[in-house]
Parts: structure tokens; C-alpha cells; sequence
């Protein structure tokens, strides 16, 4: 097999600076995961479908198993280590807490691309009814919980954040 | 109280197998997938995948030290197939490379030569042609033959019941690494350590003792990965052994889909008779399970089927009849609810027909059967502590049956196009391992001298909140608080020989050996305490909110005193306790026993509204009612509620798992799977527990909660099959399952639609006499 070319990618994920020379065809996924270590970006399907490798491009939630390192070139990535910068030994983001405190989760594993999905949802819509709740889930699996507590979880984590 | 795992699930530093820090030197597998579904395998050509460069080997059943079987339950089952493969996705073999998609790519190089044999993916057709697994199976209570001439109505029928795949996101996986000798040490995405243990051990030929498995977390199981979770590790630990490397071998979504095993398909006969009151008299049934190419637990799921035949009624006559059936089909495993559901499938199915026949709502008959105090299973348990009755009466009261009812016939009439259909579906679901000898636990518990505690037992963490409950059981026994518990990840040098963390039984086994590592260690301590404090009656010694009282008063000693002065004074601070379920057994000669410690009892009401013209349509409301004895932590228990009726509504509604005749999968990716997302649930969901007296069979009162939720999700199938029945008075309707929006409208205007095209769209089942030796009449 020939090996690819590679390619120099620096990106700013988390906040911090990292510079990798990457195949072309590698997914931001996989650079996050196996690169940097950044586990917690979780891989469900492969296919966009599932959600739970979602994070944060400029500021936008997006599938990373969609999109090659390369593209992220340049520009910032939030991973859901980002959530809580310290690598997590201060207080959880409140998106996080309302997720503990309304049992919005069980194996955990789409968790992640969860709260990632719904970072800049409540950005944009503060106090988002049930509707809007549930339209910017829609792209987001999870096998464990009939969701009911996930959309509590939101609606927790709203009144939180707009009462500081 | 919130999950034991929440803080680290929602920062991401929760670790999955795939999640570990990589070890130097780690190379990843893939696998050599069967294209066909049955055949012999002439040749594999390995060369072209072994000549690209940093491809390490290419491993195939003629290199496995061991013996190349993994059967769990019959020795029917090839780790890699060696002459013939069974079905499609099969594994052949295995190309190990320095990264996963180097190894991907080498394995799509190797192209195996297999000469096609014939291909069976119809249980009844394998039925017809002897391929069946183990031995078929019949419970028998009472007598039906002579009970139909006693009936004013006897219907018979026929159901189709598809299968399911499980998704749980988290994909298979294993990573293996190499130790001293022949040592090895996995982590691996299992609800069963120890199968994969025993089975790593056999394929490598070495004692299990050389075998480690450690378990801290799985992203989510269902039973997916009970038995399944086997072959993978097993592979892993196969590499490992050969190249002296660490080995992961994570499946892609598409190998998993393709390669695992799934909820079985059912196919049934039924026959029912009644009085005209709407008493059951007789319930014949016959099973015949898809089990798929090889056994795995399917011949134990087949039995659940069995004691599950006639959910939560009381039948004076019943004949069960059931059959695992061979066929090429990747083999079907455990999936939440074991073989359970397909069975009050059948009967709720055949209540259906026969309320048809009688004109009566399908409820009055449910009501009039549920099981009371004393009444006997077909296999020969006596219902106790029988709340089947209770759980529909406090549904009744709490919901308003008759005002749902009054309010969805004003509906009906007020609308053409669109129906809305009510069900009941009341659920009786037995606790315990079928398998009498797996209901075992074990716990091992560290109390350390700052008075933190470890615990680890068998149970493996999948989402079921099983840390929580442990911690809670933990804390509540040694009257600490749960910030000084760790529940420690699942590991095959602490705790041996475990069962799997399945049949809902994971908390009653090793909460049950936890609170008895416990005892043994506080009996210690209060000795000591007797002793150093010069109490009288040690009995009277109690430790509460972490200070130790005498009689209820306070002694002056804390939690932290008593362990450091344990440790000074040389009394161990660490326990190992068993748990064996008292008082079950069955007796498969007579098939009667008391297989079961106790049963979970429920009622839910569900509604749905149908666009009969589309034939899509919307789940309105489930509302339950819930038997959990005294929950240990209602939080994670309802999350179990809610989860559990999300994947039995999926079952019977969307998710419509499908093989083509030549056995090939036709959803390879979520992109045609469908499963159940954000809009799916029910808007009105309602959930109450039934409160009632202390269970005594498991841990303070509690009871088990994985499985029986899903049993609630059957009732939407009704629901919609009677907003269809609502719309189409007259026409005749199946008992095929899943009923999506394209098999509503085939059972609304199938008959309309050209024979050839129905025939195609319905399927060709023959036509047969399931109960021949008496007639069938209908009269209402």
C-alpha cells in the first residue's frame, strides 16, 4: 500500500495549540481520540447518525466522524473535556450537573456528544421550549433512557444558566 | 441520587475499552467476514494482505493453540470457521496490523473461496427439515385436549415476530495485552468476565487462572453482550498470544451489525378457548425460535419462552410446545427480556382474536384471567405475594380505564382518517437465572484505615446504575455514607467464577453478597467495640451516620475510630461473602419446579392514533404501573422503566430488523436500522410504582427492574392494531410484528392490493394444520 502524503494540521482544540502531521483521510474523530488522547469524543456509528462524536467547530456542534482533520485546520475545536478546562477538578459546566442531577444519562456513552450538541442550543435559545428541546436532539442516540430524562436535563440546565 | 458514574460520563473521562491509554506497541485486528450464508470453505487466500507492509499476521483456525470453540451452552459453535461457514459475517479470520485501518484494508484483500450449500432462514422450514437445537421442550398443565370441548369459543392463530438489534453505542470490543508466560490480561466490553475467561482459556489451551478480565464500565449491553462479547475477546487474546503484542480489535459498526447476534424472530401457532364469559380454558401454543447458525443461549432464551407462555394469567389447561430452530442467520442471543416477550407476544396475541371472536374488549378478558394468590404456572410455581391484580386495579384507579376508553370512541367517531387504539398490557415476569446454578454472587470488601471502602463483585456496570446500587447497599449496611464507597471495576482475580451481569438478577446476587461481606466485617467490629468499650450486648451495638451507639445512644466512637482501632488491634478489615438464591430449583424430566425467587408484577396503559392513510402514527401516552417492592434508588430505577419501554415500543413499532433469503443482513448501518430518537416516547408518560410490603427475597425489599419494563412496550402493537380495527371494522389483521407504518398499511389495504404484490409483501408462509387432531370452531 502507498502511504498518503501527509499533511500538517494545526488546530486549536480546547483551547490550546496542537500541531500534527495527519493522513488526509484521517477523521477529526480519530485525530481527536488517537492523537490527542481526547477520549471522550465517543465514536457510535461512523455514519453521522448516531451524534455521539459531536463537538464544537468555531463554536458550532458538528458530527467530528464527518469531517477530516485537515478541515479543522486553522480553527477551534471544543471537545467535552472543554466543558470543564481543568481537566475536571472544578465544579461541572451546569449543562454537566443538570445531566447528574436529572439522571440524563446511564452507560454514558453518548453523553458526551449530547451535551456537546446542546452547548450552542442554549446559547441560542435560553429558555428553549420543550419542542425546541427535543428538534436539537434529534440528531442524537441514546439506547439507555426513552430520552425523558435527557429533555429534563435541558430544561434544568436552562434555568440554571439563566439564573447564573 | 444520581448515577454512581454521572460526574466522569458527562466530563468524557468515563473509559471504554477503546477509551484506555494505549500501550507501547499496540496493533489492531479485523475480521474476515463470511459474504455467504452457508457453505464450504475451499480456500483463503491470506498473501496479498500479508505482503502490504506493517500487516503483522493473518491468523486463521488452523493457528489457534486451544480448541477453536466457543459455545457457551453446546459445543456447536467455531471461534473461526475452519471447513464450513453458517452464516454471513461468520468470522474466517483475522488480520492484525499496526493500525485499525491498515487492518481493515488487508482484510477486504483476502477473498475466501466457498462452494454454497443450502441456505435456511425460515425457523419453520428449519423446523420441517430436523435442523432444531437441543431438545424440543413442552410444559404441561392440566389437560387442553379434553378442555375444548368444554369452551364457547375457540380461536386459533398465527404470529410473526421479528427480531431486534440491540445498538448498544458502544461497539464490541477487546483489547488484550500480553503478560509473563502465558499470561493475559483483557479488557473487554462484557456482561460476562468469566465466559470470556473460560472461553480465552480453552481456545489458548492454558488454565484459567492465566486468563485476567477486567471490566469497568460497558457503553450499554441489553444482553447484546452476555454471550456475544465472547468471540472478540477471544480473538483479541489469539493475536496477542501469536505476535507477543498488545492487541485491540474494536469492531466498525457495520462488523457489528453484520457479525452479532440479535433478538430472536419467533414464529407461533396458537389455539385458545374460552368460555363465554371471557375465561380462559385452554392455551396451546407452539414456538418455533429463529435461533439462527448456532446455539449461543438460545436453547436457555427458549426456555424463558416457556415459563413466559402465558404472562401474568392463570390457565387451567395450557401446552406449550417450543423449538429452537437452525438456520443461517447470524446466532441469536440474549437480548433484554430472554425469550420472555416473544411468548406474551403469543398469548396477548391470542387473547386479541379471541375478544374479536367473543365481541368483547380485548381488556375484559386480561382482567378476568390475571393470576391470584396461590394459582399454579404451567411449571408447577404457585404465584406468591401475586400483584397482578393490584398493579391493573391501581392503573384503573389512578388512569380511568373507562374514561380513556369513552374518550378515544368520541375520538373515533369524530374523526375518519385518523384512529386512535387503546391497550392494557399487564406484565408477570419471573427473577431469577433459569439456570438454577448461576444464581450465585460473590463480593469482596475492603475497609481501608482512613475508613474509605472498596467493594468489587461479579456485576459489570452498563448503564443499569448496578455501582449505584451497590455503593447505596454498601453504605447502608456498614451506616457510612456513600462518599467513602468505590465500587471497583469487574475483575476475574477478585471475584471468580461469577455469573453474568443478566436476567435482571444482578442486584439481588451481589447486593445480596455485598450486604454479607458486610455483616461479616461489622460483626467483627462490634465485637471489638463490645470489647474495648465494655459493652454488654454487643447485638445492641449499631453504627449510624458513621458514629457507633450502644442501645441507640451515642458511644463517642466514630466510623474512623472503630476501623483504626480494628487495624491496631489486628482484626481484619476485609471480607469475601457468597450468595446462592434460597429455595429454587426446577426439574427438567417433569419440567416443573419453582424456578423463580419471585416475580415483578406491572400494568400499563397505552394509547396511539394512526394515520390511516399514511399509516404512520403516534404513541400518545403509556401509563404504568410498576411492582418494584421498595426501590433502592427510584431515580435509577425509573430511568430503567423509561429505557426499558423505549426498546419494547422500538421492538414493535420501528425497528424492523430484516435478512433476505440468502440470509444476508439488510440494515448494515443506523442509517437503516431505525431506533427510537427524541420524538419517539410517548409525550403523556406516566410511571407509579406499586408500593407495597418488603420483598423478602432480595435486598432491603427491593426488587429487579431491567427486564420487566420492556414487557410494557407488547402493548402498543394492540394499541395500534386496534385504531386499525377501528378504521377496518371488518378486515382481518395479522399478528405480525414489528407493525411499522408499512406493514399498517399492508394489513390496512393488503387486500386490495394485486394477489401477486400481496403475496410478495405478506410472504409465501405455508399453509399447515399446527393443531390437527381437533376442530376449531368460532362462535361468539
Amino acid at each position: 500500500m502507498e502511504n498518503a502524503p501527509l499533511f500538517s494540521v494545526k488546530v486549536t482544540v480546547n483551547g490550546q495549540l496542537f500541531e500534527r502531521e495527519v493522513e488526509p483521510r484521517l477523521l477529526l474523530s480519530d485525530f481527536l481520540r488517537h492523537e490527542l488522547a481526547l477520549t471522550g469524543t465517543h465514536v457510535g456509528c461512523e455514519h453521522g447518525v448516531c451524534g455521539a462524536c459531536t463537538v464544537l467547530l468555531n463554536g458550532e456542534a458538528v458530527r467530528s466522524c464527518l469531517i477530516f482533520a485537515v478541515q479543522a485546520h486553522g480553527q477551534e475545536i471544543v471537545t467535552v473535556e472543554g466543558l470543564t478546562p481543568d481537566g475536571g477538578r472544578e465544579a461541572l459546566h451546569p449543562l454537566q450537573e443538570a445531566f447528574r442531577e436529572a439522571h440524563g444519562l446511564q452507560c454514558g456513552f453518548c453523553t458526551p456528544g449530547i451535551l456537546m450538541t446542546l452547548i450552542p442550543f442554549l446559547q441560542e435559545h435560553p429558555q428553549p421550549s420543550e419542542g425546541e428541546i427535543r428538534e436539537a436532539l434529534s440528531g442524537n442516540l441514546c439506547r439507555c433512557t426513552g430520552y425523558h430524562n435527557i429533555v429534563k436535563a435541558v430544561q434544568l440546565a436552562a434555568e440554571t444558566l439563566r439564573h447564573g | 441520587m444520581s448515577h454512581y458514574d454521572a460526574t466522569h460520563h458527562t466530563r468524557g473521562t468515563s473509559r471504554y475499552v477503546g477509551d484506555l491509554p494505549e500501550p507501547e506497541g499496540l496493533c489492531h485486528a479485523a475480521i474476515v467476514p463470511s459474504p455467504l450464508a452457508h457453505g464450504k470453505l475451499v480456500r483463503l487466500d491470506s498473501a496479498a494482505a500479508l505482503a502490504l507492509p506493517e500487516v503483522i499476521a493473518v491468523i486463521t483456525a488452523g493457528d489457534i493453540p486451544g480448541e477453536n470453540q466457543i459455545g457457551p451452552l453446546i459445543q456447536d459453535e467455531e471461534l473461526l470457521a475452519s471447513e464450513t461457514v453458517h452464516f454471513s459475517g461468520q468470522p474466517l479470520a483475522i488480520v492484525v496490523a499496526e493500525t485499525p485501518e491498515l487492518a481493515r484494508r488487508a482484510a477486504g484483500m483476502i477473498r475466501p473461496e466457498i462452494v454454497l450449500l443450502p441456505i435456511i432462514t425460515d425457523p419453520r422450514e428449519a423446523f420441517d427439515r430436523g435442523e432444531i437445537i437441543g431438545a424440543t421442550r413442552q410444559f404441561v398443565l392440566g389437560n387442553v385436549e379434553s378442555a375444548w370441548a368444554a369452551c364457547d369459543v375457540v380461536v386459533e392463530g398465527r404470529c410473526d415476530i421479528g427480531g431486534q438489534e440491540h445498538v448498544y453505542l458502544e461497539t464490541q470490543g477487546a483489547r488484550a495485552l500480553p503478560g509473563e508466560g502465558d499470561a493475559i490480561k483483557l479488557y473487554s466490553s462484557t456482561q460476562s468476565p468469566y465466559v470470556v475467561q473460560r472461553s480465552v482459556a480453552k481456545v489458548l489451551g492454558v488454565p484459567y487462572h492465566l486468563i485476567e478480565v477486567d471490566v469497568k464500565r460497558i457503553g450499554g449491553g441489553f444482553g447484546g453482550k452476555e454471550d456475544q462479547a465472547t468471540p472478540w475477546a477471544c480473538l483479541a487474546a489469539l493475536a496477542c498470544r501469536l505476535t507477543g503484542r498488545p492487541v485491540e480489535l474494536i469492531l466498525s459498526r457495520h462488523d457489528d451489525l453484520l457479525m452479532t447476534g440479535k433478538r430472536h424472530a419467533y414464529s407461533s401457532d396458537f389455539k385458545i378457548g374460552l368460555d363465554k364469559t371471557g375465561k380462559i380454558l385452554a392455551y396451546a401454543v407452539r414456538h418455533y425460535q429463529n435461533a439462527g447458525a448456532s446455539a449461543d443461549l438460545s436453547p436457555a432464551i427458549l426456555e424463558r419462552t416457556l415459563f413466559h407462555s402465558t404472562n401474568a394469567y392463570y390457565i387451567p389447561n395450557v401446552h406449550i410446545f417450543a423449538a429452537s430452530c437452525r438456520t443461517n442467520i447470524p446466532p441469536a442471543t440474549a437480548f433484554r427480556g430472554f425469550g420472555g416477550p416473544q411468548g406474551m407476544f403469543v398469548i396477548e396475541s391470542a387473547i386479541a382474536k379471541a375478544a374479536e371472536a367473543l365481541g368483547i374488549p380485548r381488556e375484559e378478558i386480561q382482567r378476568r384471567n390475571l393470576i391470584r394468590e396461590g394459582q399454579e404456572f404451567p411449571y408447577g410455581q404457585q404465584a406468591e405475594r401475586a400483584r397482578a391484580e393490584a398493579t391493573w386495579e391501581k392503573a384503573d384507579a389512578l388512569y380511568d380505564l373507562a374514561a380513556i376508553h369513552r374518550k378515544i370512541e368520541q375520538y373515533n367517531r369524530d374523526h375518519y382518517e385518523t384512529k386512535k387504539g387503546l391497550a392494557v398490557m399487564p406484565i408477570c415476569f419471573g427473577i431469577s437465572f433459569t439456570a438454577t446454578f448461576m444464581n450465585q454472587g460473590s463480593a469482596l470488601v475492603h475497609i481501608y484505615t482512613d475508613g474509605s471502602v472498596s467493594i468489587s463483585t461479579g456485576a459489570v456496570e452498563m448503564g443499569q446504575g448496578i455501582s449505584s446500587k451497590l455503593a447505596n447497599i454498601t453504605a447502608r449496611t456498614l451506616g457510612i455514607g456513600e462518599s467513602r464507597i468505590k465500587v471497583e471495576s469487574t475483575n476475574t482475580t477478585r471475584i471468580a467464577n461469577m455469573s453474568p451481569s443478566a436476567a435482571s438478577a444482578t442486584t439481588d446476587l451481589c447486593g445480596g453478597a455485598a450486604i454479607r461481606a458486610c455483616e461479616e466485617i461489622l460483626a467483627r467490629l462490634r465485637r471489638l467495640a463490645a470489647r474495648e468499650l465494655q459493652l454488654g450486648d454487643e447485638t445492641a451495638i449499631t453504627i449510624e451516620n458513621e458514629q457507633v451507639r450502644y442501645q441507640g445512644q451515642a458511644t463517642g466512637w466514630s466510623w474512623r475510630k472503630l476501623v483504626e482501632t480494628a487495624y491496631f488491634s489486628r482484626i481484619s478489615l476485609s471480607a469475601h461473602a457468597f450468595y446462592a438464591t434460597p429455595n429454587i430449583y426446577f426439574d427438567k424430566q417433569k419440567e416443573k419446579g419453582r424456578p423463580f425467587n419471585y416475580h415483578v408484577y406491572g400494568t400499563a396503559i397505552l394509547e396511539a392514533t394512526v394515520d390511516c392513510l399514511r399509516g404512520t402514527y403516534d404513541i400518545d401516552a403509556v401509563k404504568i404501573v410498576h411492582d418494584l417492592g421498595r426501590p433502592l434508588n427510584a431515580v435509577v430505577d425509573l430511568g430503567q422503566i423509561e429505557g426499558g419501554l423505549a426498546q419494547g415500543l422500538g421492538w414493535m413499532t420501528v425497528e424492523d430488523l430484516q435478512f433476505d433469503h440468502t440470509g444476508k443482513l439488510l440494515a448494515g448501518a443506523l442509517a437503516n436500522y431505525k431506533l427510537p430518537e427524541v420524538y419517539f416516547m410517548p409525550e403523556d408518560l406516566q410511571v407509579n410504582f406499586l408500593e407495597n410490603d418488603d420483598n423478602p427475597n432480595a435486598p432491603y425489599g427491593s426488587k429487579a427492574v431491567g427486564e420487566p419494563p420492556l414487557l410494557y412496550g407488547l402493548g402498543v402493537f394492540f394499541a395500534l392494531r386496534n385504531a386499525a380495527r377501528a378504521f377496518r371494522p371488518g378486515k382481518t389483521l395479522s399478528f405480525h410484528a414489528p407493525m411499522t407504518p408499512e406493514r399498517l398499511l399492508l394489513e390496512l389495504y393488503g387486500d386490495q392490493m394485486p394477489p401477486d404484490e400481496r403475496q410478495s409483501a405478506e410472504g409465501n408462509g405455508k399453509t399447515r394444520q399446527p393443531f390437527p387432531d381437533t376442530s376449531t370452531k368460532e362462535k361468539a
